[in-house]
Formats: structure tokens, C-alpha cells, sequence
């Protein structure tokens, strides 16, 4: 398993090898209390019949309490390092088995809720819930970090020169 | 020549006899992953020469629908080919008899999704075995099925592995005599790394071996393991702080060979867990080692470690082929290994002791194997760990100068190994990380870049007996094929950018070329057919980690369009994914 470095501009301030105990002082600063419920697991893209989400399920509309918050964000790219999130996505969430999380393209949509949703609930093809262990507020510090990622220009041609 | 008619109706008999062994060398299939038990991917097959080479062509393809890396090789079995794909592990099985190669049938597992996120580097197979009438193989979410050859029919299925614990299964098993032999991935994910050997009949495991951790685990019996270089109890205990082998990795990953005069079952572990160093403090028993085994009950009669406190991912799940070889005069029953960590080792495969150990690329992390105690001399300045902060030019990469998803062949005919190799470096910067089940636990940043000379690859022959370079062909781009070597005196692989070649095994000229439709990250095989000619059959499906790495080769998914790997900006020019089936022929 290997992460290959591509140069995205760093958002964040730099790299942090956060262990447990750091985890939790992120979660003390941030007001996380850790929610050691068991997370409730959906691993399929929710459709809502007539488009009326149930209330409390994935799709419903939620909002993030950090919504922006410089602070918050540089606290979420700590907590991405410290919950391994950077094994399958990367080093500043580039991708690698896992998809790129900052090109400013989203796989189960980039709302607010729906980041929420794929970190608390997980997503289809090994994407794990992290509900049960970051509980809400710490699931919102790293939706937080990832809308933070400023996504370059899309660019959907790949050209070599001297083709 | 009776001796050959012989040999042809054992054969024959063997098959429909359920026999799980012959020589398939001479018969013109391939039965088992590697060929043989003993890993030489070598076919007594010779219609195909260095003189006729040239003349090959495609004869048939199959798109296999999937999209993931297609490691590993078809079997061929009497009249049919079986291929297993990668997630969803679909297993088709052609009918050579019939022009057009149509199905007999297909089989299609329900294989859990969740799987492709508990793995670290693609969701790969790396291949079937045949044994008593039946197609065996393993899904990725942790399974071993047991499929009747015949009819497609699912005979048994076996959870294996926690999947979530990280434990996925990628490897290709080996049956020796009634026992089905399988071993877990999860290297990057802090397994408690395991071998178990299932009853080929029912399923049923009937041992499992730990390969770190206690002796009662390991299956270590008094007066049975007898290590080369080492005495003691609890070696796998005690070379780890505390409890840490917990989660310290050992996965089993590659392919497996057996002697079946010494009854030895080989194989090789991967790396250890975390990629932090520091974090684990000791030499970290047995991982990145090869283990030999009694395949009856398990117990561990010897092993050697090549990266003691492997710090770099240097997993030494690449294959372990046995030879029987001369050595300074002397004839030697030999393992031969091309370890990630850039040395080739030549082992007396009775006892694990080092015999040859010589680099076949560039290295950096160690200057030399010292002989007397079968230690790397390194060099300090590239040890890695939370406290070294960025390390600058290891050599090889994590990627190995032997990618163990490539195995090497070897001809008795010229005493030879071949194999792909890759030329780049890395630097390395880890972090102290913390284990929480069922995700990553590694800690790395490690950018690639090009080797000396800046070719990416290579195809060798390699003298193990000396420990040299016979010849080399360099190769753009990462090489991550395995080798196949004949009668004719013919190697042959594939390459990243998408080529299937063919090169005299004497000097490794190009003797043939042509362009498969995708990189080539799985491994030639030949076979006999029912009209008697000569086939090489491979696929084309570049991944593993070459679809992670170039993340441009993947054209599958709108939301997640990357840019080119910097130390390989140009693969994508050449290949992107899809599985497909090649067979070529005079």
C-alpha cells in the first residue's frame, strides 16, 4: 500500500502523526464527545421513495455546527491522519484505493449531508461507518477538513505535449 | 520414448484418477498457479522456439468484464480453460475442444463489495488450482470454494478470514496431497498474519498457523523448528515490544511451493505492521521471512528472515522456487527467491541457510547479506521510523525491485531464473499510528522516483548459483509480469504499457511483440492443446498497484479523475483497465 505524492496544495497545516492520544485532545478542543454507540451501518446509496428522505436517515438535510470554521478544518485534517483516513484516500485525501476526496468531484454527492453521510453511515465497497466511533460533532470536524480542500480548475482532457 | 508413452498414459489416468500431482511439465497442462510444485513455471513444451518465435499471433481473446488487476493465470485442464477474474471473482471455464473457445459454464459467487476497501492495492486474484476433480480458489472477501471441474457446481465454500479485521484473500491456494493450503492479505491493515490448510474434500480447516506471535500459535513443537541462525524459545514473542505482533502483519499473499521428498511446504510473509518502525523495536519474527512447513499438521521445521525490522514494506511474499542447482561444484537442493528488498537469495532448501545472497537491481538500504549469520549489513543513514523524520533515496521502492505479484520462472535447461524487475526508488517519512480494526495501519508517505539508468523496468536472467546478471532487457516502464520459460528455450511476459514478448531465454533477444489492449500485470502460461499445437495464453487488465499508482490509467469512474503519477507520467498514454483473455500461437 503505498501513497504517491501529487502536489496538491497543502490547506491544512502540515502533515500531523496524531496517535490516539492526540485524537482525543483534538476531540476535548473541538467539544467531541465520543459516541461509543454501535454505528448504524447502511452500505447502499439511499433513494428516497417520492423524494421524502425519512427523518434521521441518510438524505435527510443536516447542518454543520463548524460549517467553515478555519479551526475546525486544520483540527479535521488531523483527525484524517489519526482515523487512518489517509490509508485508502491518501495523503491530503488525493486518493489511492479510496477516491480522491479534494478534485471537487463526488461519488455519493458533496452537500454537506452527503459527506456527512458517507463517513457516519459508510458507503458500498469498503467504505466504513465512523459513526460509531467519531460520533456526530466528529464526523462534521472532518466534513469540515474535506470542504476546506480548495479543488483545482476540472479538468477533464489529459494531454501529453508532443503528442 | 516408452518411458514418454508411459509417463503420457500416467498422466491421463492421473486426471481422471484424482491425482493431485504430476508432471505437468511434461504433459502439456498447467494444473497448479505456478506451474509445478515446485514454482518453476517451466513447460517441457518446445513446437515454439527462438527460431519460429516470430511467427506467433493472437489466435482468441475473451473480455473478461472486470476491470480490476488481472494477476495470476488461467489453468488448463484436459480439454478446458479456467480463468478467475478479480472482484467479483467470477470463474469461467472455455471449452478448447470447440472452435470459438464458447463457456461450459460460468460460476458467479456472491463476493461482499465491502471487500475492495479492505484492501490495500486493487481488488486482485491471483489464480485457481486443480485437485481431485475440482477448480479451487479464493474470494476476496475471505472465502476458499471448492468448484466441480465438470459441471460449475459450487461442491464447498469456507470463511477463511475476518474481513473485518482487514483480512481479505487475494493469493492463489496450493493443494498438497488432501489439504488445500491458503493464507490471508492485510499487511497494511495490522493482521494477525496466518496459514491454514482446509480438507480438500469438505472444507473443513484442519490447522492454522500463526506466522508472528507465540510458538503455541505458530506451531512450533518442541525438537521440529530448527531455524538456521537462531535458537531459542518464542522467537516470534520476543522480537516485538509487548504485545504489539497483535497486529504486526505477516500476511501470505504470493504463491506457495512444496518438496515432496523433504515434505516441505514453502512460502513467504509479508511485511510487518505498522510501517512505523519504531513502533516495534526488534527483529519482528517472521515476517518478510520464508517459512517451511510440514503441510500434515503445520508445524514449523525452519525459517529465515530477509528484512529483519523490515522498515521499508519490503513483504517477502514473492515465490520461492526450488531448484536443484550446482553451487561452487557442488550439487545443492536450492530455494531461490527475489526478495522485494533487492537481493536474490539462494538457500539450501533443507535447512534455510544462506548459500548465495547478491542484489539483481539497485539497493541503498544495505551494502551486503553477511553469510555467517544471514544478516543485511545496513546502512544506518536509511533506516526509517517516526524519529528519522523524511529518508532520501531508498532503493528499491516499497514497491519491490521483484513485484511478488510477479513470479519469476526457471529452465532446467539453462539453469536460469527470469524475471521482471523494477528500477525506481523512494523516499520514506512514517508516523506513529493507531490501530483501530478494520481500517489502515500503516503511516507513510513514500514518493517514487526513477532508478539509475531511468528505465522503469527490466526482464532478467539471473545465475543463482553466482548471483549474477546473465542479461537484461530494460523496459520504460514498472515491469509487473511474471515470467514463463519453455523447452524451446523461449521466455516470455508482458509489461506495463501493454506488450506481450517473447525473447530468447539464451540472450534475451526480442524474438515477438504485440500489443494486448491493456498493461500485463499477470503471468504467461503455455499448454498443449487438444489439436496438439502449442498455446501461451496470458491476460492483458493492468492494476494491482500499477492502477493506484497511475491513477490516470482508470477511466471507470467520473468522480474520481486523477493526474499522472509523477515518476511515471506517460503509462496512461499507452494502457488503460479491462480484463481481457489472450491466447497466441504458431
Amino acid at each position: 500500500m503505498r501513497n504517491e505524492t501529487r502536489g496538491r496544495p497543502r490547506t491544512a497545516s502540515g502533515r500531523v502523526r496524531a496517535g490516539i492520544t492526540t485524537l482525543l485532545s483534538i476531540a476535548a478542543a473541538t467539544g467531541i464527545t465520543a459516541s461509543r454507540a454501535a454505528p448504524d451501518t447502511h452500505t447502499r446509496t439511499h433513494l428516497s421513495a417520492a423524494g421524502r428522505p425519512a427523518p434521521g436517515l441518510p438524505g435527510a438535510t443536516r447542518v454543520n455546527p463548524f460549517n467553515g470554521d478555519p479551526r475546525i478544518a486544520t483540527a479535521g485534517a488531523k483527525l484524517f491522519t489519526s482515523m487512518n483516513c489517509d490509508g485508502c484516500h491518501g495523503e491530503d485525501a488525493a486518493g489511492w484505493v479510496g477516491p480522491d476526496l479534494g478534485d471537487g468531484r463526488w461519488r455519493f454527492g458533496g452537500s454537506d449531508t452527503d459527506v456527512f453521510d458517507s463517513i457516519f453511515f459508510g458507503r458500498p465497497k469498503g467504505m466504513p461507518a465512523f459513526g460509531g466511533v467519531l460520533g456526530e460533532r466528529g464526523v462534521w470536524v472532518l466534513v469540515t477538513y474535506l470542504r476546506s480542500l480548495k479543488a483545482p480548475a476540472d479538468q477533464p482532457t489529459e494531454s501529453w505535449p508532443g503528442h | 520414448m516408452r518411458a514418454t508413452v508411459l509417463l503420457a498414459l500416467v498422466s491421463i489416468l492421473s486426471w481422471s484418477a484424482n491425482a493431485t500431482d504430476a508432471a505437468d511439465a511434461g504433459t502439456g497442462q498447467w494444473r497448479m498457479p505456478s506451474a509445478d510444485y515446485a514454482a518453476t513455471r517451466y513447460s517441457a513444451l518446445s513446437q515454439i522456439t527462438a527460431a519460429n518465435a516470430a511467427n506467433l499471433r493472437p489466435v482468441w481473446t475473451f473480455s473478461t468484464g472486470v476491470l480490476g488487476g488481472h494477476e495470476g493465470q488461467p489453468l488448463v485442464v484436459g480439454g478446458t480453460m479456467y480463468v478467475v477474474t478479480p472482484w467479483p471473482n467470477v470463474l469461467y471455464a472455455f471449452d478448447l475442444t470447440r472452435e470459438g473457445y464458447p463457456l461450459e459454464w460460468k460460476y458467479r459467487p456472491n463476493v461482499d463489495p465491502a471487500a475492495i476497501g479492505e484492501s490495500c492495492c486493487d481488488s486482485v486474484n491471483r489464480g485457481a488450482t486443480y485437485a481431485d476433480g475440482r477448480i479451487v480458489y479464493n474470494l476476496l472477501d475471505g472465502h476458499t470454494v471448492a468448484v466441480d471441474a465438470r459441471t460449475g457446481r459450487e461442491l464447498w465454500m469456507t470463511r477463511v478470514a475476518d474481513l473485518h479485521s482487514g483480512e481479505t484473500v487475494t493469493m492463489a491456494p496450493l493443494v498438497v496431497r488432501d489439504r488445500v493450503i491458503v493464507g490471508a492479505s492485510g499487511g497494511e491493515f495490522g493482521i494477525y498474519g496466518w496459514i491454514k490448510a482446509l480438507d480438500l474434500a469438505t472444507g473443513r480447516v484442519l490447522w492454522t498457523a500463526h506466522n508472528i506471535g507465540p510458538d503455541a500459535g505458530m506451531l512450533v513443537r518442541p525438537g521440529v523448528f530448527h531455524p538456521p541462525y537462531v535458537q531459542g524459545s518464542e522467537l516470534g514473542l520476543r522480537s516485538w515490544p509487548g504485545e504489539t505482533w497483535r497486529h504486526g502483519g505477516a500476511p501470505v499473499w504470493g504463491w506457495l511451493s512444496y518438496d515432496p521428498v523433504l515434505d516441505l511446504l514453502y512460502y513467504g510473509t509479508g511485511n510487518a505492521g505498522p510501517y512505523d518502525a519504531d513502533s516495534r523495536a526488534g527483529d519482528n519474527r517472521w515476517t518478510s521471512s520464508v517459512l517451511a512447513r510440514r503441510p500434515e499438521d503445520g508445524s514449523l521445521v525452519w525459517a529465515y528472515q530477509f528484512t529483519p525490522h523490515d522498515s521499508w514494506d519490503y513483504d517477502s511474499t514473492g515465490a520461492m522456487l526450488l531448484a536443484d542447482l550446482r553451487i561452487a561444484g557442488r550439487p545443492v537442493p536450492a530455494l531461490v527467491h527475489f526478495d522485494k528488498n533487492g537481493f536474490a537469495y539462494t538457500l539450501d532448501r533443507r535447512t534455510g541457510r544462506v548459500l548465495v545472497a547478491a542484489p539483481y537491481t539497485e539497493v541503498t538500504w544495505a551494502k551486503s547479506i553477511d553469510l555467517t549469520n544471514g544478516r543485511p549489513v545496513r546502512d544506518p543513514t536509511k533506516q526509517t521510523g517516526a524519529s528519522r523524520g523524511n529518508v532520501h533515496g531508498i532503493c528499491p521502492s516499497l514497491e519491490g525491485g521483484v513485484s511478488p505479484a510477479a513470479p519469476p520462472a526457471y529452465s532446467p535447461r539453462t539453469h536460469l531464473f527470469y524475471t521482471s524487475t523494477n528500477n525506481f526508488c523512494m523516499d520514506y517519512e512514517s508516523w506513529r499510528v493507531s490501530y483501530l480494526r478494520g481500517t489502515p495501519y500503516m503511516g507513510v508517505n513514500s514518493p517514487y522516483s526513477p532508478g539509475p539508468g531511468g528505465h522503469l523496468g527490466a526482464f532478467i536472467a539471473w545465475d543463482a548459483a553466482t548471483g549474477r546478471i546473465v542479461w537484461k532487457d530494460d523496459e520504460p516502464f514498472p515491469s509487473w509480469s511474471g515470467a514463463l520459460v519453455t523447452a524451446g528455450d523461449v521466455a516470455f511476459y508482458g509489461t506495463t504499457d501493454g506488450w506481450f514478448k517473447a525473447v530468447d531465454a539464451r540472450t534475451g533477444k526480442l524474438l515477438y511483440r504485440f500489443k494486448v489492449g491493456s498493461g500485463v500485470v499477470g503471468n504467461p502460461i503455455t499448454y498443449r492443446g487438444p489439436d496438439g499445437r502449442q498455446y501461451v495464453a496470458l491476460y492483458a487488465g493492468i492494476g494491482g498497484d500499477l492502477a493506484l499508482l497511475d491513477g490516470d490509467a482508470r477511466s471507470n469512474d467520473p468522480t474520481d479523475v486523477r493526474a499522472p503519477a509523477d515518476f511515471a507520467k506517460e503509462i496512461a498514454r499507452h494502457t488503460s483497465q479491462g480484463g481481457i483473455v489472450w491466447i497466441f500461437a504458431l
